[in-house]
């Protein structure tokens, strides 16, 4: 990092004086939130790279079946079922998680509210330690003997429950510990997200001054909160069928398997809402600042947020229509489910209405934006056809279901990230990223993202099962141009992967040589941007801490000559 | 390490401490946990009428004996936050310290209880009651343990006037473990 | 601390003998064997004991609403898990499924432990379970799922897998099978004599007396 920054850092420490350790220690052992949103940052990206890397590999084996996958070798059936699942593991728990809510939740949250800090930095701290410790209990399972789990990421007893069916005895322990682990690290740093939103907001912050970012990851902490308690006990009892013989998930002895199915997706399904909530935050505020305009309907925004919340805890056993669940309870479970696309539909609604009639610049995170807009609609949308019980008979286990989900999941986690990555990369490293390459990495990515899921919507509407380790097994699923379109979707893949190594050289490229961002590149209105970039420990100055006098999205206001107006600006 | 708190922990906009809005929040997520694995349970109990005779041998005795202490325990964790409160100290430290030597009994009776239960066959695979009755009893005692740890660091600091605040929260933790076995007694001992 | 350090005059000790009064309560209702009195004292009581600690002692009688509205949703939302999964687990059949392995499971455990009432004894039948082992009943949980109810190789699974599952009724089949070749791939999996590992290895799940068992049932699909 450049001298100056250093010495802007030195400058702010003069008043708070922080006593904390030294050298590298500093960055590994720091209490202070961004320090830890970027460890967190960082962590999820390089699990990113594993999970990327499993899903290259397990493609060449669908698309070419038997071939020696350059980088990997032979895939063999008990590799490829542990390669599905902890790719699944590994994006949702892994990544999705930790980069969206985790690390942009303890980079944003104090900046945006007016903070120094989290209010409990230790339990911050301890938070990101557990959470490491989990990612590497997975990475270790992965490598023990009988290879890492392999029952799909959904984890359904039998097939988990027992060693003697899933053939990894200590990589589905493991797995499931990891899984554990981390749900206790960001059930500490949620609790610490909502307490400090409640507690911590700069002097004069309402409820209605909070960006909505802000908001987003708080709401989705509070639903993680609550939904993942029943998951975590009945991870504990799946621990248990597994390494002590009880027979919790065994009709025999007076289990239910189906009880592990309502367990994980009475967590599953929330979690989903989990994930997208920030990245409809991330989206919402870049939107306003690129479109120079007022959100349109910000309180519209916070209550369908909250009413998507509330509804998403009541769609859950959509997942199992076909598991044999009470058929009544089946309509209950489609008519909500079809009713949370209510919600949705209303969250796109407003970023659109936001865009009319702004004077918009294509910058790269607003590109990112209006990326995520336009593919999510189109998960959303194929999501219609499978919340209905009827139609989901049909489709559930196909590749339908597994583009669709890419299709929501891609956008929220991948989309989202960068969108975000690239709007706040200023705020975070003092340096502009570069345009150009930037560009270049967002269609390189949103290009064959498509044409990878295009292809799975064709073959999982005529049947093609998901969870298949070969296809050539299967005389009415080895058709020739079915093989095309399997090798379609996966050259794209690899075309996607490979663009992702412009991401990597223009992030450090930018981070050595990037242009200086000055306080407030964007010309936002929040308060991270009023701010030296990259703030220092303790964010301002104590004496200096800002104090809000507005909403965040006062752009192109009348009355004014410059078309922001930030919230810290005395009127 | 000593921290100077972050200016962050200072504020309050609701209007609640931090540490008590915290202490909430954390409570709210266990009411979940226990509540998912109680849940569970009582669904399994409602749709296994022979469950009853297994629940037949638990011994009612001791679970009351343990209900006392508890209970108890949470009158002196009262007590500790009133001394807290008064800005006594010292007599925060001893009556968490008394907490402390309430949530030890109930460990030690638990333990023979086990002890007794699993020497005379009904281990945690025996049927799925007793799965239910040592994983449900085993996560609250492993609450009263970690309760009965932190508690002694609060004592410890209690005892030199530090941090005053956290007597009335971990007292508020211990609360929470008093109310989940009062509903875990009935459950595992009284319905049969 | 001091917020709200003024409401403080409750009288703790009594709210504590209370407490014991109604834990005596709960212990000798139940005494008396009729329900609703059950469970009335048991549950009922509980209600109230949690009720008087969550007010008193955890103060949250002088907690803002906010506070209880937190906990409220919280308690809400386990009653919409508890709703939402009975329907599934606790009931043992429904409209157009019954589920055979719970509804055995507590015929066993009814018909077992009916008379039983000391513990030793109660014991003794856990260890005495081996006894009634039943192969057929044995055989269509854990093998018919593949092998079909009838050793057709045309049970539920079947369709997935490849190489198929054996059909025991096939003559092929046992132009090259004895007694001693069936046993060894139940207990150990057909991997151990070079087969496919999807036929897995069941010695963990019964014991050498129980394969002999599966075993004899299997034999007994060999057309004559």
């Amino acid at each position: 990092m450049a001298d100056t920054a250093v010495q802007v850092e030195h400058d702010h420490h003069g008043a708070d004086a922080h006593h904390g350790p030294t050298g590298i220690l500093k960055y590994i052992w720091s209490t202070d939130h961004k320090i830890i949103g970027m460890q967190y940052l960082f962590t999820g990206m390089f699990m990113a790279v594993i999970g990327g890397y499993m899903a290259y590999v397990f493609r060449m084996q669908l698309a070419f079946p038997g071939i020696s996958v350059p980088g990997f070798g032979q895939v063999s059936p008990g590799e490829y079922n542990s390669l599905i699942t902890n790719h699944g593991s590994i994006m949702i728990f892994w990544v999705a998680m930790p980069v969206l809510i985790a690390a942009f939740g303890n980079f944003l949250i104090p900046l945006m509210i007016g903070a120094d800090d989290m209010v409990f930095p230790r339990i911050n701290r301890l938070s990101y330690q557990i959470f490491l410790i989990s990612a590497l209990i997975l990475l270790a399972s992965l490598f023990v003997e009988g290879g890492g789990f392999g029952g799909a990421w959904t984890s359904y007893p039998p097939l988990s429950a027992v060693a003697e069916y899933n053939l990894t005895n200590l990589g589905s322990t493991l797995w499931l510990t990891a899984v554990a682990l981390e749900f206790v690290a960001f059930l500490l740093g949620g609790i610490n997200f909502i307490v400090t939103l409640m507690n911590s907001r700069a002097p004069g912050m309402k409820a209605y001054d909070i960006p909505l970012t802000v908001w987003m990851i708080v709401i989705a902490s509070v639903l993680f909160m609550l939904s993942v308690g029943p998951l975590m006990a009945g991870a504990v009892m799946l621990l248990f069928d597994q390494t002590l013989g009880t027979g919790f998930y065994d009709p025999a002895r007076g289990g239910d398997p189906i009880l592990w199915q309502h367990l994980f997706w009475f967590f599953g399904h929330p979690e989903v809402y989990v994930v997208l909530l920030p990245a409809i935050g991330f989206v919402i505020d870049i939107t306003a600042t690129f479109a120079r305009k007022k959100v349109f309907g910000y309180k519209i925004m916070l209550y369908t947020a909250v009413a998507t919340a509330v509804l998403s805890f009541f769609v859950w056993a959509h997942h199992q229509f076909v598991a044999g669940i009470d058929p009544r309870m089946a309509n209950v479970f489609t008519i909500t489910t079809l009713l949370i696309s209510v919600p949705i539909a209303e969250l796109l609604f407003v970023m659109i209405a936001t865009l009319y009639g702004g004077s918009i610049t294509l910058k790269t995170p607003m590109l990112w934006a209006l990326g995520f807009i336009s593919t999510f609609l189109l998960g959303g949308v194929t999501g219609i056809f499978l919340g209905a019980s009827g139609a989901d008979i049909y489709l559930h286990d196909t590749y339908f279901v597994l583009a669709h989900f890419h299709y929501t999941f891609f956008p929220i986690a991948i989309i989202g990230t960068f969108a975000a990555f690239t709007y706040w990369f200023p705020k975070m490293f003092g340096r502009m990223m570069d345009e150009r390459l930037g560009k270049i990495h967002f269609w390189g990515t949103i290009i064959p993202f498509n044409t990878i899921f295009i292809p799975l919507f064709m073959l999982g509407g005529i049947g093609q099962h998901r969870r298949i380790y070969n296809f050539e097994h299967f005389p009415e699923l080895a058709e020739p141009w079915m093989f095309t379109l399997r090798q379609i979707a996966t050259i794209s893949l690899v075309i996607m992967l490979l663009f992702q190594f412009v991401f990597f050289y223009n992030v450090i490229k930018s981070w050595i040589s990037g242009k200086k961002a000055g306080d407030n590149p964007w010309k936002a209105n929040t308060l991270e941007w009023s701010t030296v970039s990259p703030p220092p420990h303790g964010n301002w100055p104590p004496a200096e801490l800002p104090k809000v006098y507005r909403g965040p999205y006062e752009y192109s206001h009348p009355d004014r000559e410059e078309d922001y107006w930030p919230q810290n600006e005395p009127a | 390490m000593s921290h100077a708190k972050p200016i962050a922990t200072l504020r309050s906009a609701t209007g609640i401490p931090t540490g008590r809005l915290a202490i909430w929040w954390v409570l709210a997520s266990e009411v979940v946990i226990f509540g998912g694995l109680i849940a569970a349970y009582l669904m399994h109990r409602l749709g296994h009428p022979e469950w009853a005779d297994a629940a037949a041998v638990t011994n009612t005795m001791i679970g009351t004996v343990n209900t006392f202490v508890l209970l108890t325990s949470s009158f002196t964790a009262v007590l500790a936050h009133q001394a807290a409160e008064r800005g006594d100290g010292k007599k925060a430290a001893k009556y968490l310290v008394f907490t402390i030597g309430g949530a030890l009994t109930f460990v030690c009776i638990k333990s023979y209880e086990w002890w007794y239960e699993i020497s005379h066959g009904y281990t945690i695979t025996s049927n799925t009651f007793w799965s239910f009755y040592y994983t449900m009893a085993g996560l609250h005692a492993l609450h009263v343990i970690a309760g009965a740890i932190i508690m002694g660091v609060v004592a410890f600091d209690a005892y030199r006037g530090r941090e005053l605040q956290r007597v009335e929260l971990i007292g508020i933790y211990w609360h929470f473990v008093d109310v989940v076995w009062i509903f875990l007694f009935p459950l595992l001992y009284i319905a049969k | 601390m001091s917020d709200h350090s003024g409401h403080h005059d409750v009288n703790y000790k009594k709210i504590y003998f209370t407490l014991l009064f109604l834990l005596v309560v709960s212990v000798v209702g139940p005494e008396f064997g009729i329900l609703w009195v059950t469970l009335v004292t048991a549950f009922g009581v509980a209600a109230v004991k949690a009720y008087l600690v969550i007010e008193n002692f955890m103060h949250l009688r002088w907690e803002k609403k906010l506070m209880k509205w937190m906990l409220t949703s919280s308690l809400i939302v386990m009653a919409l898990m508890f709703f939402g999964i009975a329907p599934d687990v606790m009931k043992h059949e429904g409209r157009n499924w019954v589920n055979q392995a719970a509804i055995a499971a507590t015929e066993r455990g009814i018909g077992g432990h009916g008379e039983e009432e000391s513990a030793g004894e109660a014991v003794e039948m856990v260890e005495a379970e081996p006894g009634v082992f039943n192969a057929q009943s044995q055989y269509n949980i854990a093998c018919a799922t593949c092998h079909g109810q009838q050793g057709m190789g045309d049970g539920a699974a079947a369709a997935a897998l490849n190489p198929q599952p054996a059909d025991f009724t096939d003559p092929a089949f046992w132009t090259e099978r004895d007694r001693d070749r069936i046993y060894t791939v139940i207990r150990e999996g057909a991997a151990a004599v070079g087969g496919s590992p999807l036929m897995v290895a069941w010695q963990n799940t019964y014991n050498d007396e129980q394969i002999e068992a599966l075993t004899d049932y299997v034999m007994g699909f060999q057309p004559e």
